[in-house]
């Protein structure tokens, strides 16, 4: 019998709400607001409510995946990141910078988001920049 | 519909339970008495089943009163049904109030199956009633 | 305070009760945790903080993986309320549960407008009396029927459908909830379906809200939940003579008859 909260930030957008999450037994099972946080002062949206299920989700993406033929194999970081840039150059030889794009998330946190728009701005010369908050 | 020539045209629902009130309402048809056609019945096994959820979601939907029916006290096919509604509608009443519906809205009676013309009377005096007071406030 | 370590490290090394749960302080904030015979050094953190968290609902998630153990846990008056209640509903046995009571301060009381700020037993912190007021209530009375709808439509329309409310509640521990049944509201969709939403919720509070004020602190948009909850609540105890979190043996009245005669509410006609 093992019960524990630990304290972390909501991953679900940028606003940074303080939760608790309930590990009973080395699992996951549910999350709390954390009262005393600055942020959400003890509340919470129904993302956050709902912040842990998303652990233990049978469609969640855990390792990389590269698409060989018609099929999703799975690779290394290593691998998928070389493969990444490896095309990332090749495209942007072939047609031009704004051949490219990215998609940011409001999962990340604001540093994040900062250096991925830089890489694609500075990097890669395009104006080519979203986000999932406009989805 | 609400809004015809004449005025307004109250939508009521009545839930009426199997053994008694809807066996009412059907005696009033038999015996030829007429009462509004703003009463639409639903029958229900008994007035123990009409969950206030049931209630609220026919104001939520737009109903003008909502009549909740039963068999009179000891008569309850289930022995006991009818004053587990009677004590529901008194906190729901309450509740109502509380937020601005008025209570008058939402009624409960007793009828048994032989009072067809009781059945007809409470279903008009009950529309002639909503009729003063109005739309509802809920109605889209 | 160190009465209250000792208190719980003995029960736990007995093995009168195979966990504690109450609160630790870690890095300055006060959040739950069980305390094992395994955890025995997190015991020098243990708190007793100004801020509450849903006790019983975490009890219940342990209670339901291990229901033949006993547990402690670090009850106030709501709490206590809450364990009674519970009890009632057969999710908890009481002869499982240990509660180790705490007297809430007078500030506390009156920040959570208390009517009963300590529980059956307490074993830490004075007693204080509770708080009577019922301001809240007075403010929508002294509105008229159509004043009351628009204050409500236009705190209910503030909802952002979190179920923060519901979620946090002691008393919610139902298999299936109505709020998600779409037969009897408009589900998935946001914002909800006003005022049912709201009104469901409330009616189903009625012999069951202990009045503990968590969904309100919960709401993110400050919806005056309690005052609904409180209506009926106090509606129970006029027409029914029914006040929850009292005593275990009573039932309630919207669910059980009794034995002693079904006398029906008077008032019942009166608008």
């Amino acid at each position: 019998m093992e019960y524990q909260t630990v304290r972390t930030t909501c991953t679900y957008c940028g606003t940074g709400c303080g939760v608790l999450l309930e590990v009973l037994d080395g699992e996951v099972i549910g999350t709390l607001p954390q009262k005393d946080h600055p942020i959400n002062e003890g509340k919470l949206c129904i993302k956050g409510w709902n912040a842990h299920e998303f652990i233990y989700a049978d469609g969640r993406l855990t390792k990389p995946l590269i698409r060989k033929g018609d099929k999703l194999e799975e690779a290394s970081w290593d691998e998928a990141l070389q493969y990444v840039a490896k095309r990332f150059l090749e495209l942007k030889e072939k047609y031009g910078p704004d051949s490219l794009g990215c998609f940011s998330s409001a999962k990340c946190t604001n540093e994040e988001n900062y250096l991925l728009q830089k890489i694609f701005r500075a990097v890669i010369g395009t104006n080519n920049v979203d986000h999932c908050a406009r989805l | 519909m609400a809004e015809t020539e004449k005025g307004f045209e109250p939508k009521i629902i009545a839930f009426c339970c199997n053994w008694c009130s809807y066996a009412g309402a059907d005696l009033a048809g038999s015996m030829r008495l007429k009462y509004p056609a703003n009463v639409l019945p639903i029958r229900v096994m008994c007035s123990g089943r009409i969950s206030p959820h049931f209630i609220l979601k026919a104001f939520q939907r737009g109903a003008d009163g909502v009549l909740v029916t039963g068999c009179h006290y000891g008569d309850c096919h289930y022995i006991k049904g009818n004053y587990i509604t009677k004590r529901r509608v008194t906190i729901m009443k309450d509740l109502l109030k509380f937020v601005g519906i008025d209570p008058r809205r939402l009624r409960a009676d007793w009828i048994a199956a032989s009072e067809g013309d009781k059945f007809a009377k409470v279903a008009t005096e009950f529309t002639e009633e909503i009729r003063a007071l109005g739309p509802s406030p809920l109605r889209g | 305070m160190e009465n209250l370590k000792k208190n719980i490290k003995d029960m736990l090394e007995s093995g009168e009760i195979a966990g504690f749960l109450g609160l630790i302080e870690e890095e300055g904030h006060p959040i739950p945790f069980l305390f094992t015979k395994d955890s025995l050094d997190k015991l020098d953190a243990l708190t007793v903080p100004d801020i509450r968290y849903p006790m019983t609902d975490i009890l219940l998630k342990i209670v339901r993986k291990y229901p033949e153990d006993t547990i402690g846990v670090m009850v106030r008056g709501c709490d206590d309320r809450a364990l009674i209640e519970l009890a009632k509903n057969q999710k908890i046995l009481s002869d499982l549960i240990r509660p180790i009571g705490v007297a809430c301060t007078k500030e506390m009381a009156e920040y959570c407008r208390c009517s009963q700020p300590y529980p059956r037993e307490i074993h830490y912190g004075e007693k204080v009396e509770g708080v009577k007021d019922r301001s809240d209530l007075e403010k929508v009375e002294s509105m008229d029927l159509s004043d009351r709808l628009d204050y409500w439509m236009g705190q209910f329309s503030k909802c952002i459908k979190c179920y923060g409310c519901r979620n946090i509640c002691s008393m919610c521990f139902c298999d299936q909830c109505t709020l998600e049944d779409d037969t009897l509201i408009l589900t998935g969709q946001a914002p909800p379906e006003i005022p049912i939403f709201h009104l469901i919720r409330a009616f189903h509070m009625a012999g069951r809200c202990i009045d503990c004020g968590l969904c309100e602190e919960a709401c993110p948009a400050h919806i005056p939940l309690r005052s609904l909850y409180r209506k009926v609540r106090e509606d129970m105890a006029d027409y029914l003579g029914y006040v929850t979190g009292m005593d275990e043996t009573e039932r309630d009245p919207l669910e059980f008859l009794g034995s002693d005669g079904y006398e029906v509410p008077t008032k019942i006609d009166e608008t």
